[in-house]
């Protein structure tokens, strides 16, 4: 912006000072010129009419007042005044014809032919030096450089004013935009600068409001969705605590359990927007380490030893730090539940290359019943395959998957994928 | 016999409360919403309001306000919302305690034992006593030998839970429920990591127990160390 204006500036003032400058020269050469020229014409008409030694007096009063090289050539070869030879400029003013000429020291001569005198058509010659001709120019010239460095200085300060006054809104808007990106939604622009700039930042803020209204409706949503789902499943589970045959009683129990687990799954995934606002993401190795720091204790108390390998700096994932950190805790849970004590776990998060993260949890247990503990969770009763369960929905929910794996030493390994943040 | 004061605008579980708390020794009158249900309790003079939060006419936090205005009767509110914000918002407003909806009948008639008992000996001491550990329920503060120990909201609830029934084997399937009001299934290794973090804080480990006394197979108990 700044350097437009400076170029355009530059290009005016080129326009406007280049000729001026020129023309400031020119017109004090010819002042110059026509003051000398004004001075010898009254030793013209003395020339006219005197003899020798009038003309060698007059030469010299004019030679005083003019105060340059003055000289008479005279039709019979006399050269009165300052002695200068007979040029072809005098030989051609002899012809009768007044003109003036640039010397080739830069200076310039100006001949005036007087015609009358008895021996042939006399010259008088003022020689006006290169300085006289430039004299005043480089000072000129200065005033003009400085008046154009000034303008152009003001042109740069007056864009840079109005730059700021139109840059200020913007970067507001920018940055107010990039709040709400992030998912602060109460982030407000203040509408200001042009026209343009102003309705752009109201339609932020009506923007803001929007995506904050649909979040509070979709709160409100699954309040509902909780109530309408869970009033019917607690008239079931009351309607099996009355009935007569246990055995049937806990069978419908146990068949209420399943149907309360999987609603809560249901309400849980469904207000993962509310938890999640615009955007999920959090530092996975301060999770991770968080979490695994809380189940170490269980792990001195059941005799295990638990590594955790993480990298020192943080690393962002896709994924709300509340439901990692139930991730993190279904993955360690489930090894506390089926692997016997004194296990050894390993908990390992590793920076993706392409972003995002590696959970790896690995246990040196008796090994695993088959991947089909994913499966079970999602259908029937498993309590290990439902932990397992919510930690798959997480990982794919940011964006990566869930893999598991035989360890080194034939125990269970869990991949949870995490996606980089969006 | 207490009598119940059932607010619940689904016809289904109110049938099935007032046939279920009957059984257990409850008489059991009940409103289909928040109007109805405000006249009742003032009028009826019952024990115990059970109120169901979702009601079709008025929110049940505000039907609770407008209760406590003029009524001291113990209530415990039903609600569908596990979320910390609505749980708190209900006790604020006044209620005695809460069963996050699916509850089951047990449950519900402990907890309205427990209210009632609660009710009827207002002035007993907050604080419980367990050898040089006292937990005081009203500051929600523990100290052991005198000296502050410093719990999460849980492991003070799991501790308060425990201090109130000195001696007695609780299972961990009781404490998800009552502690963490949890369903149980799964999640039975969250109880076992706060009591190692309780012992931790209370200074003794699972091999060496002074408190907290693990019962293979069975739960936990808290006990007056020996010596």
């Amino acid at each position: 912006m700044l350097l437009t204006v400076a170029a355009s500036t530059l290009v005016v003032l080129a326009a406007f000072l280049v000729p001026l400058a020129w023309l400031i020269r020119s017109s004090t050469a010819d002042r110059a010129t026509s003051e000398a020229t004004v001075g010898v014409q009254p030793l013209a008409a003395v020339v006219g009419v005197s003899d020798a030694a009038t003309i060698r007096l007059a030469v010299q009063q004019v030679r005083s007042a003019v105060r340059e090289p003055v000289t008479v050539f005279l039709g019979d070869g006399q050269v009165l005044g300052d002695q200068r030879p007979r040029t072809d400029s005098v030989r051609l003013a002899a012809l009768g014809r007044a003109f003036s000429a640039d010397l080739p020291d830069g200076g310039r001569e100006v001949l005036i032919p007087v015609i009358g005198r008895p021996e042939g058509t006399a010259v008088v010659r003022v020689e006006i030096p290169a300085a006289t001709l430039t004299n005043g120019v480089k000072t000129a010239w200065l005033v003009l450089g400085a008046l154009g460095v000034a303008l152009l200085a003001l042109a740069l300060f007056v864009a840079d004013r109005l730059a700021r006054s139109f840059l200020r809104p913007v970067h507001s808007l920018t940055e107010t935009a990039a709040r709400l990106g992030a998912g602060d939604l109460s982030a407000r622009v203040r509408p200001g600068g042009p026209p343009e700039v102003a309705e752009a930042g109201r339609a932020v803020n009506r923007l803001g409001s929007r995506i904050d209204g649909l979040l509070r409706a979709e709160r409100e949503t699954v309040a509902d969705l909780s109530h309408r789902l869970r009033t019917p499943v607690t008239a079931l589970r009351l309607d099996a605590d009355d009935l007569r045959d246990p055995e049937e009683r806990e069978r419908l129990s146990r068949d209420v359990a399943e149907l309360s687990r999987t609603v809560d799954q249901l309400i849980s995934e469904a207000r993962r927007p509310v938890r999640e606002g615009v955007t999920a993401s959090c530092d996975a190795v301060a999770v991770v380490g968080d979490r695994a720091a809380f189940w170490q204790v269980l792990a001195e108390d059941t005799d295990r030893r638990m590594d955790v390998e993480r990298p020192s700096q943080g690393v962002r994932v896709r994924l709300a730090a509340a439901d990692l950190a139930d991730a993190v805790d279904a993955l360690l849970g489930n090894v506390f539940a089926h692997t016997p004590d004194g296990t050894r776990v390993l908990v390992r998060l590793l920076p993706r290359p392409d972003g995002g993260a590696l959970l790896i949890v690995e246990d040196e247990g008796p090994g695993l019943p088959g991947p089909q503990m994913l499966r079970r969770g999602e259908s029937t009763a498993g309590s290990s395959g439902l932990g397992l369960d919510i930690v798959r929905r997480s990982a794919e929910a940011s964006g990566g998957s869930l893999r598991l794996a035989a360890g080194r030493t034939g125990g269970l390994r869990v991949l949870m994928e995490l996606g980089p943040p969006t | 016999m207490p009598l119940v004061l059932v607010v619940e605008d689904d016809p289904a579980i109110r049938s099935a409360l007032i046939r279920s708390l009957g059984e257990r020794g409850h008489v059991v009158t009940s409103a289909a919403d928040a109007m109805s249900g405000l006249r009742e309790a003032v009028e009826g003079r019952p024990d115990l309001v059970l109120l169901d939060l979702g009601l079709p006419d008025l929110d049940g936090t505000e039907l609770l306000r407008m209760l406590r205005a003029v009524s001291k009767v113990p209530v415990i509110v039903a609600t569908a919302r596990d979320d910390d914000a609505s749980i708190v918002r209900a006790l604020d407003a006044g209620a005695d305690d809460y069963v996050v909806k699916p509850f089951s009948a047990v449950t519900l008639d402990a907890r309205i034992r427990a209210v009632l008992r609660r009710a009827l000996t207002p002035e007993a001491d907050p604080v419980l006593v367990v050898g040089g550990l006292e937990v005081d329920a009203r500051s929600r503060t523990v100290t052991l030998d005198g000296a502050r120990v410093d719990l999460s909201p849980r492991e003070f609830d799991l501790l308060a839970y425990l201090a109130a029934r000195p001696g007695q084997v609780v299972s961990k399937r009781e404490l998800l429920t009552e502690v963490w009001r949890l369903p149980y299934g799964g999640a039975d290794k969250t109880v076992d990591v706060h009591l190692s973090w309780l012992r931790r804080k209370l200074g003794e480990s699972a091999q060496a127990p002074r408190f907290l006394v693990s019962v293979r197979g069975v739960g936990v108990k808290l006990v007056e160390p020996d010596g």
